[in-house]
């Protein structure tokens, strides 16, 4: 605690270790939050890009003095941004879309990312596995903020029940129950989208296992 | 059993938070998910958990994680170099040291308290307010403070202008100590203004001044004969003496010589040296006018008024038809056949006591 304080203090000096430190620590978080509701990987990219620019620009006015605290004001930051690119848009960021269009036109970077991660798969696993990122980030934008706040700092930055708990005000048992809904919520989705015998698909490289 | 949300959270929470971050899931996570000893429900779940840990549309691409470091370390130094301005903004160095902003506002409080003061010390008019010192203080600093000889000058004038008008506002009988504090400062004041005046060299900025100056004691003499009816006693003998200090013409008395009667409820003879005494003057006799009339008798203003016991007044005074008083406390006494003899007792300088062996 003690220390990411004087980290958060450093960062606000400006000093450019503690800013990359605290950036490294809040990237997949932010990014995660943001990819997760905006149509493709570039769009998620530049804003996220945007948020952590203002970051550094608004972070000496911060006043948490937590991780909790930094935390939330920066998935603020990408929640507001997210807001004003749909503005922009004038489109609703209720429902993303994920529409192969979008995912074909997307897919030189995306499938790089299946390459890096699971070198040996084959052609016909990489469509499958790409098919399964846009039911579950389609899945992910059928949550509630608080539910996708919980997973974000669950799952992506892994902090603990009473760490997600400050950052969103919330309880710890709040918060449990969030996290259990939020993952419900995903399993229903995700069932939805897939033959019955399919209801709770896993990992690609996973399926073999499932009964 | 606990309930599904918590069996669920104790899952999760089994790895320590950070091991989410590792590339590979854990191999709990890996295992198939309906084995014996396991949660089915729990474990569907968790498994779920992973694979939107894992979402490769949830992970960054570590060249963009590269390039957008270096982008933001080359805003933050790009804001750095504005940084004189930015770094040390007054609202940035509040945030960063509380203790700036409660002593900040402290001062700012004491900096209120004293505007204040100085403000309701600038309308107090009545010497004996405690803010009168302020008042005075402030003049003080802002005569201290004036660029130029001719601006003390000028400065000196106008508050002894502004004594006068104070002095004005307590001539009534409620404020008589106030009122002989204020003519004592109008007296210091003038003089003030006076001293200034004559420390500026000779030229046209002198004798403008110095106009002004016997503007304004032309203007305080009528003011003080204007309020003389009003006044009480006390304050009317130093509103005399103040006029003489201005140059206005007030009778002055050197002494007095009461020839006592020969026998008791007999008539006294008094008799007072002095200069400009008006005819039709009134005696006044310890501060307390008597209801006598006199004479001007070889050069001495001669009252006879009808004397009870053995009275020895420690002042003798009068009071002029136009409002002036004056009094002395040198006092001869003298029986009357020893006045007829030449000798008498007499009591000089003030305590009005006399022994009976003085002489005039």
């Amino acid at each position: 605690m003690e220390a990411f304080k004087g980290q958060l203090d450093r960062a606000r000096r400006g000093e450019p270790e503690a800013l990359s430190v605290l950036y490294r620590q809040l990237l997949p978080g932010v990014f995660g939050s943001i990819a997760a509701r905006v149509p493709d990987r570039a769009t998620a990219e530049d804003l996220t890009s945007e948020v952590f620019v203002k970051m550094v620009e608004g972070i000496s006015r911060l006043r948490a003095s937590d991780e909790a605290g930094v935390a939330a004001w920066i998935l603020q930051i990408a929640r507001v941004t997210v807001a004003g690119y749909y503005r922009q848009r004038e489109r609703q960021p209720a429902f993303v879309s994920l529409e192969p269009r979008f995912w074909e036109e997307e897919a030189p970077g995306a499938n790089q990312l299946i390459y890096a991660r699971n070198p040996d798969l084959d052609p016909a696993q990489r469509v499958e596995a790409r098919d399964e990122w846009e039911a579950v980030v389609k899945a992910i934008n059928t949550l509630t903020e608080e539910q996708r706040l919980v997973l974000v700092g669950r799952l992506i930055l892994g902090y603990d029940v009473s760490t997600v708990a400050r950052m969103l005000g919330k309880n710890a048992n709040a918060v449990k129950a969030l996290q259990f809904r939020a993952l419900q919520s995903l399993q229903r989705v995700l069932g939805n989208q897939r033959a019955p015998e399919h209801a709770l698909p896993i990992s690609t490289s996973q399926k073999e296992d499932v009964p | 059993m606990k309930p599904l949300p918590d069996r669920l959270n104790d899952r999760l929470e089994r790895r320590t938070t950070r091991s989410w971050q590792s590339e590979e899931p854990p191999d709990w996570l890996l295992s198939p998910v309906h084995t014996p000893n396991r949660d089915p429900e729990v474990d569907e779940l968790v498994a779920l958990a992973l694979r939107v840990q894992s979402a490769p549309p949830l992970q960054v691409d570590p060249d963009f994680a590269g390039q957008l470091e270096q982008r933001i370390l080359v805003r933050n130094a790009v804001l750095r170099l504005e940084g004189p301005v930015r770094g040390r903004s007054f609202p940035r160095m509040l945030r960063t040291y509380p203790l700036l902003k409660v002593a900040l506002s402290f001062c700012l409080l004491l900096l209120l308290l004293g505007a204040w003061v100085l403000v309701a010390a600038a309308q107090v008019t009545n010497p004996g307010n405690p803010l009168h010192v302020v008042k005075h203080w402030e003049q003080q600093v802002r005569v201290s403070l004036a660029t130029s000889p001719e601006s003390q000058a000028e400065l000196e004038l106008q508050f002894a202008q502004d004594r006068l008008k104070t002095l004005v506002n307590l001539a009534v009988a409620a404020h008589s100590q106030a009122y002989r504090a204020a003519l004592a400062e109008l007296d210091q004041q003038l003089y003030a203004a006076s001293r200034a005046i004559n420390a500026l060299p000779a030229g046209a900025d002198h004798d403008r001044v110095e106009s002004q100056l016997a503007t304004l004691q032309a203007d305080a003499r009528h003011t003080l004969r204007g309020l003389l009816p009003q006044l009480a006693l006390p304050e009317r003998l130093l509103t005399t003496d103040e006029l003489g200090h201005l140059g206005s013409t007030v009778p002055h008395l050197v002494s007095a010589e009461i020839v006592l009667p020969a026998h008791p409820n007999g008539q006294a003879i008094i008799s007072i040296a002095g200069e400009d005494i008006q005819p039709g003057v009134q005696l006044l006799m310890n501060n307390r006018l008597r209801d006598v009339r006199g004479s001007l008798q070889n050069g001495l203003y001669v009252f006879i008024a009808s004397w009870v016991g053995n009275q020895h007044p420690q002042s003798i005074g009068i009071l002029n038809p136009d409002g002036t008083a004056a009094q002395t406390t040198t006092i001869t006494l003298n029986n009357s056949d020893e006045h007829e003899n030449g000798t008498g007792n007499g009591n000089h300088g003030g305590n009005g006591n006399g022994n009976g062996k003085g002489k005039p």
